[in-house]
């Protein structure tokens, strides 16, 4: 008792201490070094494992193994999801978003390229290099969706899905080599990292901290409106218009909830990490604790939805989890990309940034 | 300086019902005036007509952002545009004295934030997006049957932005940026690995193609957005680049209507810190000077049209809003901040609202 007692007041004093303001270079550090390269070395890893997986499939088809690979597959498509936000440096070059997840396929174009490469032999589709010459759509986890869970899917596990598994293990090794690029240059010296964490008026990139700090919050800001517009409004029902849960990202995989609790995560995390919400006047002191607050709420309601889409849009109740989820994004938008931003002096989302 | 007019601002899209005398002097007299489209301090839109010394003559609330101004004299009326992919634009009195109306894009359509007036002011002519099969349109409206949507013209690409009248009355020159959006997407670009810009100049009496022109194919994605018009009726063009981001290639060139289209060659420096990323373009009073802008980079500059030089470079944070006046040019920021560029630049007037990416200069005589 005596002892619980004397640490009382230390334990009540640390989140006072935690709270000091952090400086644009503690914030750009832990942002990359506590978020964007862990999570980047993840998306490597779980894209191995997927390689290891496909060629086990290959190997033994079988329905375990083709479950193996699914599992793989989830894994991915989630880490990928907790940084897919990270539109700058190496996840933009080369058409790597696009290579990696076509989405939104609109038009059906990955639907009908991954169909014709699936009606023929072309070897050529079957060997990771000559497939990252080929079309975006057909070279990652959109593509590799149908492989496993499209039509004709269960002839993964027999002898008969073999050219079938051979080009979902060309995808396979596709994305672990895009990662394994994108993982090398998130750690190279003078990259794009060492940039956001000690800006230079020399660097073509970020000259300042404030651009640095300008870029952390604007892709968080972004990130969370492309949540809403481009991953939950297209399929939720609106008004009177109905939900369309083939619009939905990774319906036939059942990961669209799991995609979009990723898409959340990731960041929120980065938002935690950096504490970037921290570094406001003593008028704003309780931004942090708000923007946590309601990242939760968009968590949890996606924690409600447990069918799969399309009986989860026609409950009700679950399809309610969605509408709280593009409540959330909102109040993030402006939490982040306004409060936020004008909290810190930057200027974010409104002049610049957003493609006008 | 400038005061808050608060008096003007109405519920929903309003407008003030009458100007003060001296606000009317300045539209009458042929004063310099600006508009802008902004976002407010509390959150939310409108657009401004600002007097030269940066006094606040008139404003308007708008239901969500809106983007660029046209105003016609003829017609008597400004139109403000939404943003892209916005679905009204608000068609206003710029002396008050009739309140404004509101046009809602037709369905399968959307506006592009941008649009001219025909030379006599009865046509209202807007770039709009026909979504589902992600080509570009020109909006017809009668300005003379209450804004009445009467057709559409092909932009014969994807995603126009800006569009401009020549001077010889009759050709649109129209900036087909190249990128498919959907609204059912938001402000997603979903087709970055296709995009095939151009700049076409159309016949505004019956829509006919009279040019189309693109950059080298290896640039297919260097979006061309934004556009102004020189002395010599050259169309200077300004771009945004979606691909890999340290590329870095030239962002300013222009356009001739018997063929011509190049980039003109900014130095190393320059172009750095241009972002990949032209927001805003305006030429001089003169033509003889074309000024480009790059919230991303902070960046503001002002080119010689003759020799394709930059004369002066500037640095105004999420500086974009360009318009010409006597000395140069007016800069506007998403900061609230308007600045001169060029000689005998104008003192830095802070507002309390944040300028939206466009200023159109007025002379309301």
């Amino acid at each position: 008792m005596r002892h619980l007692a004397f640490l009382l007041p230390l334990l009540v004093a640390l989140p006072v201490a935690a709270q000091t303001p952090p400086t644009p270079t503690a914030i750009m550090t832990a942002a990359v070094n506590e978020f964007i390269r862990p999570g980047f070395a993840q998306l490597a890893t779980d894209t191995e494992t997927l390689v290891g997986a496909m060629a086990g499939l290959c190997a033994t088809p079988s329905v375990a193994t083709l479950d193996t690979a699914k599992t793989a597959f989830a894994g991915v498509a989630v880490s990928y999801g907790r940084i897919e936000f990270l539109r700058i440096g190496p996840l933009m070059q080369a058409n790597r978003t696009d290579r990696l997840l076509f989405f939104p396929d609109r038009k059906g174009i990955a639907l009908r390229q991954v169909q014709a490469i699936l009606a023929g032999d072309d070897a050529s589709n079957t060997d990771a290099t000559t497939l990252a010459g080929k079309s975006v759509a057909v070279q990652g986890l959109t593509a590799l969706e149908f492989v496993l869970y499209g039509t004709d899917a269960e002839t993964l596990t027999t002898a008969n899905g073999a050219f079938r598994c051979g080009y979902g293990s060309a995808i396979a090794q596709n994305m672990a080599a895009i990662a394994r690029d994108m993982t090398a240059e998130w750690n190279a010296d003078g990259g794009t990292a060492d940039h956001l964490m000690h800006p230079k008026p020399e660097y073509a990139d970020y000259r300042t901290e404030t651009e640095a700090l300008e870029q952390l919050v604007g892709l968080v800001a972004h990130g969370v409106e492309a949540v809403r517009d481009a991953r939950l409004n297209p399929f939720i029902a609106k008004g009177d218009a109905p939900a369309k849960p083939k619009l939905a990202i990774f319906w036939r995989s059942n990961l669209t909830v799991s995609m979009l609790q990723a898409n959340l995560s990731g960041l929120d995390d980065i938002m935690s990490r950096s504490a970037v919400a921290r570094a406001v006047p003593e008028a704003h002191k309780d931004l942090y604790d708000a923007i946590q607050a309601e990242f939760a709420k968009g968590m949890e309601a996606g924690g409600l939805i447990t069918k799969p889409i399309e009986a989860a849009v026609a409950d009700p109740a679950e399809a309610q989890g969605f509408v709280a989820m593009v409540e959330a994004t909102r109040t993030l938008q402006a939490l982040i990309g306004d409060t936020l931003s004008s909290a810190l002096g930057l200027s974010v989302g409104f002049s610049s940034m957003d493609g006008d | 300086m400038w005061q808050r007019r608060a008096f003007l601002k109405a519920a929903g899209v309003g407008f003030a019902a009458s100007l003060l005398p001296r606000q009317l002097l300045a539209l009458e007299t042929n004063e310099l005036v600006f508009a802008s489209s902004i976002q407010t301090s509390s959150g939310g839109y409108g657009a401004v007509l600002l007097g030269e010394r940066g006094d606040l003559i008139a404003e308007i609330a708008l239901p969500d952002r809106g983007h660029d101004i046209t105003i016609s004299r003829e017609a008597g009326r400004g139109v403000v545009f939404a943003r892209q992919p916005g679905t009204f634009a608000v068609v206003f009195d710029p002396q008050g004295q009739v309140p404004p109306v509101t046009l809602t894009s037709i369905e399968g359509r959307h506006f592009f934030g941008h649009g001219v007036f025909s030379p006599d002011g009865k046509l209202l002519y807007a770039t709009e997006s026909d979504f589902e099969e992600a080509r570009g349109v020109i909006g017809i409206y009668d300005a003379t049957d209450n804004y009445r949507r009467i057709g559409e013209f092909p932009t014969y690409g994807t995603g126009p932005h800006e569009m401009l009248l020549m001077p010889d009355g009759v050709t649109f020159v129209i900036a087909n940026g190249g990128i498919e959006t959907h609204p059912d997407y938001g402000r997603a670009e979903l087709n970055l690995d296709t995009m095939d810009p151009s700049v076409v100049f159309v016949d505004r009496r019956d829509g006919k193609l009279v040019g189309q022109l693109r950059l080298e194919a290896g640039l297919h994605q260097l979006s061309i957005r934004h556009m102004a018009i020189d002395a010599r009726s050259r169309v200077w063009f300004g771009c945004q680049y979606r691909g890999t981001p340290t590329d870095s290639p030239q962002l300013v060139g222009y356009a001739t209507m018997d063929g011509d289209i190049r980039l003109v060659e900014l130095p190393t420096d320059t172009l750095r810190d241009l972002r990949n990323y032209v927001g805003s373009v305006a030429t001089s009073l003169d033509g003889g000077m074309v000024a480009v802008s790059s919230p991303e980079g902070n960046l503001l500059v002002a080119i010689d049209t003759e020799g394709g030089k930059p004369v002066v470079v500037e640095t105004l944070r999420s500086g974009c809003g360009l318009a010409a006046d006597a000395a140069g040019f007016a800069a506007t920021s998403g900061l609230g901040e308007m600045i001169g560029l060029g000689q005998n630049a104008r003192d830095v007037q802070k507002f309390d609202f944040a300028f939206d990416n466009h200023m159109l200069r007025v002379g309301m005589g």
